[in-house]
Parts: structure tokens; sequence; C-alpha cells
């Protein structure tokens, strides 16, 4: 690096030197042009020629106003780098120009445009590195100032001849294209032909306007790029996530948005212009006073706001909108909202279907167990039912004979009443279990609520095969808590292991349901069976709603009950039996409730007894 | 000289049904054993005897379709009404495919178990 940039000092300095001289001159730029010979030096032919007749006599002014004119219009950047060429050289004689656009790294170039140049070679150039130190283009570069020198061309292309066409060329001044942050843009490059032997030192000034102009041509296509990229980034994103975007200005009501917000209001943004009157003409009637609640809240400026509504369109159809605004303030300090809107109608459909669908599966869920209750109750009712008609129907009998057996008609009339006692203590264990309203936590046997559960679950185990062993503890502490539920759990148990024992053929189908005292006084209760017990991954899912290995099931059975037993502060988990077969268990702690939970459920009395409610209240936030 | 009853075995867990059918079929002109379980009934001596069963379908341990498949096992053709407290015509119309005289749904009338009965003993 050392000798080359040594070695390019003398230019630099010479360049330096006369850029110095210009401004010492006190010329501006467009005066220092109309100082120049202003000849056209046809290199191209006769066409060339009739081009160039209206390029000559051109001012910078006037070149830049047409260079500027042509981004304007549209047109591509290698086009307008073009003529910025063609009017170089039409300016200055015997010289012709080229503009080496960079990549955006600054290293390579990206492409090449020139006037005058052989085809051949500024297509040589494409793609080629810059950054070579000791390349007059890595030069000027690199040291971000221009470089002048005199010598083949081949000295840019590096290692790789020249084509023949260009071999009488010269480079004779390099300058580098910076944006106004610095970072390369390009290289303004200008070139002479061996045999024109003039010495270009006072197209120094004429260089650096060109440069200058080249500069601003770029980054002005740069940053129209930008723009469109942006744009086309925000349209397709938008598009993406059913997002548009707006702005309104909350004291002059001027409404700008993107055009995707029209077609989602179906109004046609171009031809009206937007007002709140006309987006009210299709806010959805019943959310239209929450519309404008919202609408002079955010007019006091109040804050960023956020809000759902409805649209209903001229089809009738409705649409769901999620709205999110910031309040900022624009330039004149005026308060503004911006706010990006969402179509979220396909996620809204989704929802309302999904709540459909649990209400369904709930339904479902009450109807299974419905059906499995009404059974059971038919069952039990059913068999005292039976002796009641037989016995009625032998009644009949004993009064019909003659002479009557009053004797044997008695004993019917007895075992008639008696099976209707009998009925009658069914329907007694069913009001038990069911016909308590809501959640009631009372001291209660918990062998005595599983001895009912069991006695209305025989005749579903027997339909399924299954002998029950009770075994109850002697004497259990009394624990507090709700019957229906806990009864409710003790059945769901029981039924799930009569269904885990459906297919086993090899072996009985036992459930041993027991109860005991644990060693830190709680109750436990525990359903063992003997079915198909479960892997070591359905262990962890087992009490996930909606986890089920039945084809028949819903899988909210244990869920339900292990959310009953832990609201009281119990425990249900589930072990593999050693030998075939998993038990489930619950316990709960006996003894009088702990504060925390006496609180909380007496939350209801709380609010219906002012009496005991401070009291209560305190007991709570312990 | 009185001719000998025909033997009509009742199988029930259902201690209603239990006290209340002896009494009627007596009546009705049969000789009358009761069992609370079909294992109680194949263990007993009257097996043989029995002209009519009237069987209950579920009970803890052996059912009655479990029973009547040890009898036709064993070739003890008896013929089977069923009663049952599970109103399911599914079970009845697949009890009566199989074999069975009839399955009378609790509470039955004293007519339709005589019916049934009747159809039983013709097939005797």
């Amino acid at each position: 690096m050392g000798r080359n940039h040594t070695g390019r000092e003398v230019g630099l300095n010479l360049d330096r030197q006369i850029c110095d001289e210009v401004a010492d001159n006190g010329c501006s730029s467009e005066r220092h042009i109309g100082l120049l010979p202003q000849r056209h030096r046809d290199r191209n032919g006769a066409a060339a020629e009739d081009r160039a007749a209206t390029r000559v006599g051109l001012g910078f002014a006037e070149v830049a106003a047409k260079v500027g004119g042509l981004i304007r219009q549209g047109f591509p950047l290698p086009v307008v780098l073009t003529t910025l060429c063609q009017h170089f050289d039409a300016t200055v004689h015997g010289c012709s120009s080229s503009v080496l656009l960079l990549d955006r790294t600054g290293t390579r170039v990206r492409n090449a445009a020139g006037s005058g140049l052989p085809a051949s070679y500024m297509k040589q150039l494409k793609g080629k590195r810059v950054r070579w130190a000791d390349t007059s283009f890595g030069a000027t570069i690199n040291s971000k100032t221009p470089v002048i020198e005199l010598h083949p061309v081949s000295d840019t292309l590096r290692e790789e001849a020249a084509p023949a066409a260009a071999r009488d060329l010269r480079l004779y001044k390099v300058s580098p294209i910076l944006s106004v942050t610095g970072e390369p843009l390009g290289i303004f490059a200008v070139y002479q032909r061996e045999s024109k032997a003039d010495h270009p030192r006072f197209h120094s000034a004429h260089i650096a306007q060109f440069t200058n102009l080249a500069s601003a041509a770029i980054e002005r296509m740069r940053s129209d790029e930008a723009l469109k990229r942006s744009a086309a980034l925000l349209e397709r994103t938008q598009q993406l996530s059913s997002t548009c975007c707006f702005s309104w200005r909350a004291k002059t009501d001027e409404i700008s948005w993107s055009k995707e917000l029209g077609q989602l209001f179906e109004l046609d943004a171009a031809e009206v212009p937007v007002t709140l009157e006309l987006i009210g003409t299709r806010i959805h009637p019943e959310d239209l006073p929450s519309f404008h609640e919202m609408i002079e809240r955010a007019r006091s400026g109040v804050s960023d706001f956020e809000f759902e509504h409805r649209l209903l369109l001229p089809d009738n159809s409705v649409k769901y909108l999620h709205v999110i605004a910031h309040r900022t303030r624009d330039q004149e300090g005026v308060l503004e909202y911006i706010g990006a809107l969402q179509d979220v109608t396909h996620r809204r459909h989704a929802e309302e279907a999904l709540a459909k669908l649990r209400a369904e599966l709930a339904r479902a869920a009450r109807v299974a167990s419905l059906g499995v209750l009404t059974a059971a109750i038919a069952h039990e009712v059913n068999q005292p039912l039976a002796g009641i008609v037989t016995n009625a129907s032998m009644c009949r009998r004993m009064l019909g004979i003659d002479p009557p057996d009053i004797e044997r008609a008695r004993e019917s009339a007895s075992r008639t009443i008696r099976d209707a006692e009998r009925a009658s203590e069914v329907i007694k264990r069913l009001r038990a279990l069911f016909c308590k309203k809501g959640v009631t936590y009372e001291s209660l046997d918990l062998n005595e609520a599983t001895r009912e559960v069991v006695a209305l679950s025989l005749s579903e185990l027997e339909r399924n095969k299954v002998m029950v062993r009770t075994e109850l503890a002697g004497e259990l502490p009394p624990i507090q808590g709700d019957r229906v539920q806990l009864q409710q759990v003790i059945l769901n148990l029981l039924l799930n292991a009569s269904d885990a024992m459906g297919g086993i053929d090899d072996r009985p189908r036992q459930i041993v349901i027991r109860t005991e005292r644990d060693e830190e006084d709680r109750v436990q209760v525990s359903v063992r069976d003997t079915g198909v017990g479960f892997g070591p991954q359905g262990a962890d899912r087992l009490f996930d709603a909606f986890y089920t290995t039945k084809s028949s099931g819903m899988g909210i059975g244990l869920s339900v009950s292990r959310s009953i037993i832990e609201s009281h502060e119990g425990r249900l988990w589930a072990t593999p039996n050693d030998g075939p077969g998993a038990t489930f268990s619950f316990s709960i702690p006996s003894g009088p409730l702990t504060t925390a939970v006496a609180g909380a459920r007496s939350l209801g009395a709380i609010r219906t007894s002012t009496a005991t409610g401070a009291e209560e209240r305190h007991v709570r936030s312990l | 000289m009185i001719a000998k009853r025909p033997l009509v075995s009742v199988v029930d867990d259902s201690e209603s049904v239990r006290e209340s059918l002896p009494d009627l079929l007596r009546e009705l002109g049969y000789s009358v054993r009761v069992f609370s379980s079909a294992e109680e009934f194949l263990a007993s001596d009257c097996v043989w005897e029995t002209r009519c069963l009237i069987l209950d379908i579920v009970m803890p341990g052996m059912t009655g379709p479990d029973l009547q498949q040890e009898l036709t096992v064993r070739g003890q053709e008896i013929p089977i009404i069923f009663v049952t407290a599970q109103c399911d015509e599914i079970v009845r119309t697949r009890l009566r495919e199989q074999g069975a005289v009839d399955c009378l749904f609790k509470p039955f009338s004293d007519a339709a178990l005589c019916e049934a009965l009747n159809a039983a003993f013709r097939l005797n």
C-alpha cells in the first residue's frame, strides 16, 4: 500500500491544486461550465451526432434538471447514468466517461454505464472487485478522493488483458461517488484516447460537478428503491397479517389510511375523502355507541386506545376488527393517532366455533353421565317394583278365590309394603347424592359416603362382570367436605376401574375399594383394579382434561375429580399395581378446615352475613 | 294322588323378586326353588329336576347368560325365562335368538309371566 499510496500523492495533490484554483477564481459551478468549450466529438457515427446535437449547448443546470426529470419519470438507473455520461462527453472535449455502480458492500462493480466506451470493456468491468489498493479504482475508493492517472486501462482490470477495443484508452481521472454520509456508491471515471493528447486538467471542476450529480442520482434512486421496497414490504405484511394502518388527526378529523383499509371497509378512499361519518356507516349498528364513545375519549387525547368492533358491510356480511392506536404529535404538535387495524373475523369465527364445540362437549358429557345414571336408577328402582307388582298380583288372586285366602293376601300385601319401602330407600339415597344445591361443606364420614356410592353403582359394575370388595377402616375421623362432589369422585374412580377391566378375560375383574387413616391423620380412599393399568407415558397425562384411553370416554372425569379433591385440600394420584392393574387414591385432611380454606369457602356467607363479615375477612387475610 | 308339580327355579340376586315370585308360582301350580346366585343354583341338587328357569341377567359373579352357556355345555337344555331390571331391547332380542323362551323387563305382570311359563312348558 505504502508505495502506491505515496506514488499517488502527486496526483492527489495536483487534483487538489486544481480544485483550489477553481475555488480561488470564485467560479460557481454553472459559470465555470459556461466557460468550458462545449463541443462534441463524434465517436459513434452520424446517429450519435444526431443525438449529440440536442445535447450540445446544455449548461450544467440543464443537465441536472434533465437527469432529475429522468429519475422522476422512473427511468432505470443505468439509463439515467448513461445520459449523464453522454452529457459529460458532450461538454468535455476528447473525453469519454463512465459511472461504475458499486454493490451495497461498496467492493464490487454492480453495473457500469458509460458513453463512447467499448461495450466489451464495460461488460468486463461488471462484477469486478474495486478494492485492490494498487489500482486506480481501489485507490480512489479507499482514499475517498479523486485520483489522476494517465495510463492504460488494463490497470483497472488487474490480471486480465483489456479488450482490444479498449487498448488505446487511457484512464485520465477517477473520482469516488460518495453518499452524503461518505459511503462509496460508485466511481466516475474519465478516459482519453491515447491519440488525444489534450491535458484535461482544466476539466477538474466539471468532473466534480458530474460526480456530485451522479451521487445525487444514485442516492435518490436508492432511496426511491428503499421506499418502494419498504412500501411493498408493508403492503405484503399487511396482507399477511390482515392488518391495515391509518392515521387520524383528532382535532381536524383528517384521516388517511392504507389502500387495504379502504378495501376492508369496502370504501373507495381514492374517490371519497374518508371521514368519521363515512366510517360510521360501516360500523355495526350495535357497536356504534361504543365506537362514538371511543372516538370522544380519544379526541380528548387521554391515551393510546385499543378496541374491538364489528363492521356491517353493504352485503350484510359482518367483519370483526381489532384496532390499536398510538397517540402522538405531528411536526406541528397536532394530536394525531397512528393506528393499526386487524381483521380478526377468522379468529373470532374460530373462537365461536370452539366455544360452541366446548358447550356441545360439556353437554355430551352430561348426557353421557346422565345415561349411566338413568340406567343405574332404573335398575335400582325396577327391582322393588317387580316385587310390588308380583305381590299385588298375588294378593288380588288370593282375594279373588272363593273363599278368599285372607291370610295369604295379607302376607302379599305386607311384602308389597316392604318392596315399596325398598324403592323409597333407593330414592332417598339418590336424593342424598344428587339433590343438594350448590357446594356445601359439612362434616362427613367417608366410609358412609363410599358405601352409598358402592350400593348405587353395584348394578353397573355387575353388568361389566366386576366383583367389588370393600375394605373399609373400622373408625375414620370425620372430614369436612362436599358430600355430592366427593361421591362423584368415588363413583368416577369406580367406573374408571370397571372400564379398565372391560377387555380382561384371563383373570378376575376385581375392584377393591379401601378406606384408611394415614399417619398424618388424613383419610384415604383407594380404588384398586385388575385392569389394563397405564403405561409410563400415561402416568403424566392421566389427569389432563380430554386425555383418555377409552374409545367411548370423554377424558374429563379424572381432571374434574382432581380439581374437586384439590379444592378439599386433598390429593388424587395413581400408582401402578405390583400385579396387573392400577390403584387410584385420594386423601383428605381430617378435622376442621384450615383458616384459609374456611375463609375462601365462607365467601358466600361473608357476602350475606354482615354480622360475621369483619371476623371472616380477618381470617381470610391471614 | 296329586301329580308331581313341575319344578321352576328362580335365580335372582334381588331379594324383592326372591320373596314375591315363589308364592305366585306355587299359586300357578308349580313347585319352586329360589337361589340368589348362578353358582348356588349349579351347586344345588335340583338342576336336573328343573323344568323351567327364571333367571336374572345381571348378577354379581356368574351372570344369567353365563349360566345359560354353562348349562348348554353340560347338555342340560332347560327352558329359560330371563328377567331383568335393565330395559334393553337389544339384549332381549339377542337372548331370544340364543334360545331363551322370553326376556321379561321388571316389573312384569303376572299375565306376562303366565304367558312365558306356558311357552316354556309347551317346549317341555
